[in-house]
């Protein structure tokens, strides 16, 4: 909703790696990425290769396809979470495998798209992800919320992240298709309070996934 | 089922072994041992026969069950005719023995539970008419062959209904296979290059940009179809809601649901799927050409949500409270009716300009 500025001299142009394990996608991507002015520092068709390639040639945006034939994207997501600076992930998925892109957001992805959209909607997600907004679609709003009905129900409580009454407002807008601005005039918000409810709804979804592998991680260590 | 087929033959064949064994040590003897004899090898000449046929064939017709039962009964009929009047009455063991109870049993096999009682009771009617009599012997095996007609026709038809659901079950997985192999090989391929074109197309304008169009519609129709769940009932007789969500998918219409299943009871979750359509259509019917819509469904624990938003035209509410007025019944009438009989709510709010927002509720 508030692309980034173009960059200017000044400014080095976003530097992307764009993971995919099919090589006309690939391309057809990176083309578009770099006719839009940005830099594709790089490209990877499998989870091995995307972790080395990122570690190596450190890029602002990775953007992500899940499937990918030595695993998933999810484990890319998880692994680029531990690099410093982290670099911010962007799904780009095919399939829509709810369960995949739900847990590559809860690894530390901050946004989503389908690989239907447009070759201008994913510029400008690559821009808006790159400046720490969350790009969601509907469809993730929609996983979201009931993420967190799953985790009210199932979990015990004190551990368990919750929404506030506006975050769940926001969310269920978005995942009712309208954009960040419509959401602004119809709460009476700014659009920049929108984006931050958007981005803490699942910044704590991404804290209570790290503290989970801690509290596992260390149930493990005790338990040996 | 040729497995209680052979479990009667083998029943059959042995009990046979054992009558003639019994009548070839002469206790007691027969008064008419021709008599006896010629009924015996009647007796082997049918058990051959059928025998044959139920390994063959399995169940066999019911003139040949009946034909079985007549010659069970003719063979303890012609009882006094081979042994002496004194040893029937006091309940001397027929001619074919426990070999009748084979007859029964194919009976209750190949037509359950209520026949085999009746073909038992038939026997029994004949042992006692033989007798002239009701001796002690006689009482044991008619309730033995009362209680083998009855139970094996009952354990037949559990093991039929059980042989029925693993099949069932069997095919259901064979299709979720299929499907998840199709998934994973439309995504791979099918899906990839669908979007492809339909970004190379968009980009290219003209007429590549309608192929990418058209190449844009099939690929959301292709993810609708392999990442929407089979609608399942399972066996407390609920459907996992998206199921029948899901496909409502399209061109312009985004359906947003949990990653998780939202069980439903079936009713309540296709008169939902039917509320939520009828307001679908209403949008492309009445919202304009341009409109696109929202579908969402939440899952509250105690209640489920289905919301369908549209950005088209809308109406007033001066509008709408004259339709109801006038007493027609628009599709809001009938869909908050449609929701009422599952005890459910719909709330239909709309501004002109701005779209139309139904929030249909149903309670679990």
């Amino acid at each position: 909703m508030c692309p980034a500025d173009a960059p200017t001299q000044a400014e080095p142009a976003l530097r992307v790696l764009v993971v995919d394990d099919h090589p006309i996608w690939r391309d057809g991507v990176a083309r578009d990425l770099e006719a839009a002015g940005l830099t594709v520092c790089g490209t990877a068709g499998d989870v091995a290769q995307a972790v080395r390639v990122a570690t190596a040639t450190r890029p602002d945006v990775v953007l992500l396809d899940l499937h990918l034939p030595d695993g998933s994207g999810v484990d890319v997501a998880r692994a680029l979470a531990a690099l410093e600076p982290t670099p911010r992930v962007l799904v780009l998925s095919a399939s829509g495998e709810r369960q995949d892109v739900l847990d590559a957001m809860t690894a530390g992805a901050t946004g989503y798209l389908v690989k239907s959209a447009s070759s201008a909607e994913l510029v400008d997600a690559v821009r808006r992800v790159a400046v720490g907004d969350a790009v969601f679609t509907p469809g993730l709003a929609g996983l979201v919320l009931g993420e967190y009905r799953r985790l009210a129900t199932a979990g015990p409580a004190q551990a368990t992240p919750q929404l506030t009454e506006r975050e769940t407002e926001v969310l269920r807008l978005v995942a009712k298709g309208l954009t960040y601005p419509q959401i602004a005039e119809r709460l009476v918000l700014s659009v920049r309070t929108v984006q931050n409810h958007v981005q803490n709804t699942l910044t704590k979804l991404q804290l209570h996934n790290k503290a989970q592998l801690v509290r596992f991680a260390m149930e493990q260590g005790l338990s040996e | 089922m040729e497995r209680w087929w052979r479990v009667v033959t083998a029943y059959r064949v042995l009990a046979l072994v054992f009558v003639v064994a019994i009548a070839a040590t002469g206790v007691p003897p027969y008064e008419h041992p021709a008599v006896g004899a010629a009924v015996l090898i009647g007796l082997t000449v049918w058990t051959v026969v059928i025998s044959v046929m139920c390994l063959r064939r399995g169940s066999p017709p019911l003139a040949v069950l009946v034909a079985d039962l007549v010659i069970a009964a003719a063979a303890i009929a012609l009882t006094p005719a081979a042994v002496a009047h004194h040893d029937v009455v006091s309940g001397a063991a027929t001619l074919p023995g426990p070999w009748v109870a084979a007859a029964v049993l194919s009976v209750a096999v190949a037509r359950g539970s209520l026949a085999g009682v009746v073909a038992a009771l038939v026997v029994f009617a004949v042992d006692v008419i033989e007798r002239g009599g009701l001796a002690q012997n006689t009482i044991y095996g008619g309730v033995l062959l009362l209680l083998a007609g009855g139970l094996a026709g009952y354990v037949v038809s559990l093991s039929r209904r059980a042989e029925a659901a693993t099949a069932a079950s069997a095919r259901l997985e064979a299709a979720t296979h299929e499907r998840e192999r199709l998934a994973r090989d439309i995504h791979d391929s099918v899906l990839q290059v669908l979007a492809l074109v339909a970004r190379r197309g968009a980009a290219l304008g003209g007429e590549a940009a309608e192929l990418g169009r058209l190449a844009a519609e099939q690929e959301g129709a292709l993810r609708t179809l392999v990442s929407t769940p089979l609608p399942v009932v399972d066996d407390h007789g609920e459907i996992d809601l998206r199921a029948l969500i899901e496909p409502l998918a399209g061109d312009r219409v985004t359906v947003s649901c949990p990653a998780t299943p939202v069980p439903l009871a079936r009713s309540a979750a296709e008169t939902v799927a039917a509320a939520a359509r009828a307001a679908l259509d209403n949008v492309a019917r009445h919202a304009g050409a341009s409109a696109q819509a929202w579908v969402l469904v939440e899952d509250d624990g105690d209640a489920v949500g289905v919301s369908i938003r549209d950005d088209g035209a809308g109406m007033d509410s001066d509008r709408l409270q004259a339709a109801r007025s006038e007493g027609r019944l628009g599709v809001e009438q009938s869909i908050v009716a449609r929701m009422r009989t599952v005890g459910g709510t719909a709330v239909v709010e709309s501004t002109p300009g701005v779209g139309t927002e139904v929030e249909l509720r149903v309670p679990r």
